[in-house]
């Protein structure tokens, strides 16, 4: 990014989930300004002169939060697991922010009145094959997650297919038989004839507040961190930083 | 002096195989059908101009068996194929690009005799760079006898059969079938009939209405026929019976077997004698390649059977075996080998319908070897 500021934070560049990061970080005392207007992807926070706010499209922010060109980033968690290999030694969940709900789950049509649990989808995809000369096609943008929720279950009879939008049309249109998509109310999921097995909820997902274990921590970088812990901290929020101070101070030695 | 790989090739071409190169490069679709979404990720992936999703080959048994498949001739027709060259994985902490070397076998029906050679080959291959492995084998045909003799319902027997090779996951379902742990009960549509049990025709039609509110076409997926059918199979399960109880004792006194192969094959005797007469075919199997072994002078003293050793991959059917030795490559696999009679009737028809093809191979990893690619 830029390699003059201290401290970088990565906040998604457009609709709802800016908004709302915007309001969550004015709404603790550091409002950010776009001194260039809004057209442009940069910000500061006044009380902080350290930091600088990079906006970045949502898709974006894990990854770079994995590679260390940002220290700080909001993001989805369901970003964070589907993204970045091994999450855990890379990045640290600061804080939940208690927007950006979203359950990632397992979807198969309601006309399935033989599946409930997982265990059902194994056996039905065992038997897929042998019945229908394919594996049986599961739509999602969640490789990943899908990946190991399934082999966590067993299940290894199975086709990804890469769906980056409309994932809860794709079993009406004969594109995938059934889905791993994110659902809010699950309405959607209803509307579309599916419903969400029993034990198919893969993760329950919220816009967190997540900072990079692999950026370069500088001395200034961890005192304007130390300023937004400061800022952020009442509650529940201060324990959050907790951990991460740990493992940056461990990461010193 | 003599290089190693010259060396590894005049002693797999000596054994009377011939060299072949198959393609790098591969329709990834291909590996993702026959090995699963699982070999996705440790797979190199790439795409072609038009969209087409290719792969790097990941191994060389594959490629082999699609260039046995479209060299022409009878599928079933002997052939004796090696190979000595680069493949390509996601290892964490090994190098992506490796080479294996290693042959093919296919289409010998003396099936006890082609894993006895098989397995003295790669041991041999080893000795000639000087190493002498713990050789590790398992037989999942012999699984496969069993649960064919156990009086188990026939989804709880694929079930089971998917998991060998997964011990944990295998323990709990045989705690599942005998009862001691119990899945939640299908009973949607029982419900909605007040209680009584839904006959086939209720149960069609519901399913019938569900795809119609829901726009979803029968075509080319599921099937309302299918669907009522296993609705009904799921019901009837019998967990917890006195039957369940009984087979998933035998299950687990099977799976505990292990040691040198022919103590091993009287301790599967005893069990059959007693449980499943029906199991003396396979262990008869087992004995004649130990006796193949036997006479290739391999020291059976030193392999160790284990009779929960499986690989989860659908296209393996019966011997598998894997070579290591704790000094070398980390303690990770040597070499790798076993039968793998599903795979070519996969490949020709999709489904695995076709009937099985023998084939048997083996492959080195040259790189735990220490053996310099070239």
């Amino acid at each position: 990014m830029n390699g003059s500021s201290s401290l970088i934070v990565a906040i998604p560049s457009k609709g709802r989930l800016q908004e709302r990061a915007n309001a969550f970080f004015a709404g603790h005392g550091f409002p950010i300004v776009q001194p260039r207007g809004e057209r442009t992807y940069r910000g500061t926070i006044v009380e902080i002169p350290e930091a600088e706010i990079a906006f970045l499209s949502a898709g974006e922010i894990a990854g770079q939060l994995a590679s260390g060109n940002v220290h700080l980033g909001i993001t989805g968690r369901d970003l964070v697991e589907e993204t970045i290999d091994d999450w855990n030694a890379r990045v640290e969940l600061v804080m939940p922010l208690g927007f950006g709900f979203a359950d990632v789950v397992v979807a198969v049509p309601e006309a399935w009145v033989d599946v409930e649990t997982m265990a059902d989808l194994d056996d039905v995809a065992a038997d897929f094959r042998r019945r229908h000369g394919r594996r049986l096609k599961v739509a999602t943008k969640y490789f990943n997650l899908t990946h190991r929720f399934f082999s966590g279950h067993g299940i290894a009879d199975y086709r990804i297919v890469e769906s980056l939008g409309a994932t809860e049309g794709t079993p009406a249109s004969g594109a995938a038989d059934l889905i791993v998509d994110i659902t809010t109310t699950g309405s959607t999921l209803k509307a579309n004839g599916l419903k969400v097995l029993a034990d198919g909820v893969i993760l329950k997902s919220e816009a967190h507040l997540v900072a990079s274990l692999v950026a370069p921590w500088s001395g200034e970088a961890r005192a304007a961190l130390d300023a937004l812990a400061r800022g952020l901290g009442a509650g529940k929020a201060a324990t959050g930083f907790e951990p991460l101070r740990k493992k940056l101070r461990r990461q010193d030695v | 002096m003599e290089n190693p790989v010259d060396r590894l090739r005049g002693i797999l071409s000596g054994a009377g195989y011939d060299f072949i190169e198959p393609p790098v490069l591969h329709d990834a679709d291909t590996f993702l059908d026959l090995a699963g979404e699982d070999l996705r990720r440790r797979m190199y992936l790439t795409s072609s101009a038009e969209g087409i999703e290719l792969c790097l080959r990941p191994d060389y048994t594959i490629p082999v068996a699609l260039h046995h498949l479209t060299a022409g001739g009878d599928p079933r027709r002997v052939a004796s194929y090696a190979y000595c060259g680069p493949v390509f994985r996601q290892r964490p902490g090994e190098t992506g690009e490796f080479w294996q070397a290693g042959v093919e076998s296919i289409g010998r029906t003396d099936r006890a005799d082609a894993d006895a050679d098989t397995l003295a080959l790669a041991l041999g291959a080893l000795a000639a760079l000087g190493v002498r492995p713990a050789v590790r084998i398992g037989d999942q045909s012999l699984f496969d006898a069993l649960l064919d003799a156990l009086p188990v319902p026939d989804l709880w027997r694929r079930r089971l059969a998917r998991a060998f090779g997964d011990t944990p996951r295998l323990h709990e379902l045989i705690e599942e079938m005998a009862g001691r742990s119990v899945r939640p009960r299908l009973g949607p549509i029982a419900a909605r009939h007040g209680g009584f049990p839904p006959t086939i025709e209720d149960v069609r039609e519901e399913v019938a209405r569900l795809f119609a509110t829901g726009g979803i076409p029968e075509v080319g997926g599921r099937t309302v026929a299918e669907i009522a059918e296993r609705y009904f199979e799921h019901t009837a399960l019998t967990a917890g019976s006195p039957e369940s109880l009984d087979a998933a004792n035998i299950l687990l006194r099977f799976l505990a077997i292990s040691g040198p192969p022919d103590r091993a094959a009287l301790a599967l005797g005893e069990l059959a004698a007693r449980e499943t007469p029906a199991m003396a075919a396979a262990i008869g199997a087992f004995t004649e390649r130990t006796h193949g072994f036997v006479r290739h002078g391999i020291d059976i003293d030193a392999i160790h059977f284990a009779a929960d050793f499986g690989r989860r991959l659908d296209y393996y059917t019966g011997f598998i075996f894997e070579l290591s030795d704790p000094s070398r490559g980390g303690g990770r696999p040597l070499a790798g080998g076993g039968r793998y009679d599903r795979l070519l009737s996969l490949i020709r028809t999709r489904n695995g319908t076709g009937e099985d093809i023998p084939a048997v191979g083996f492959a080195l990893w040259l790189d735990r070897l220490g053996v310099p690619a070239r």
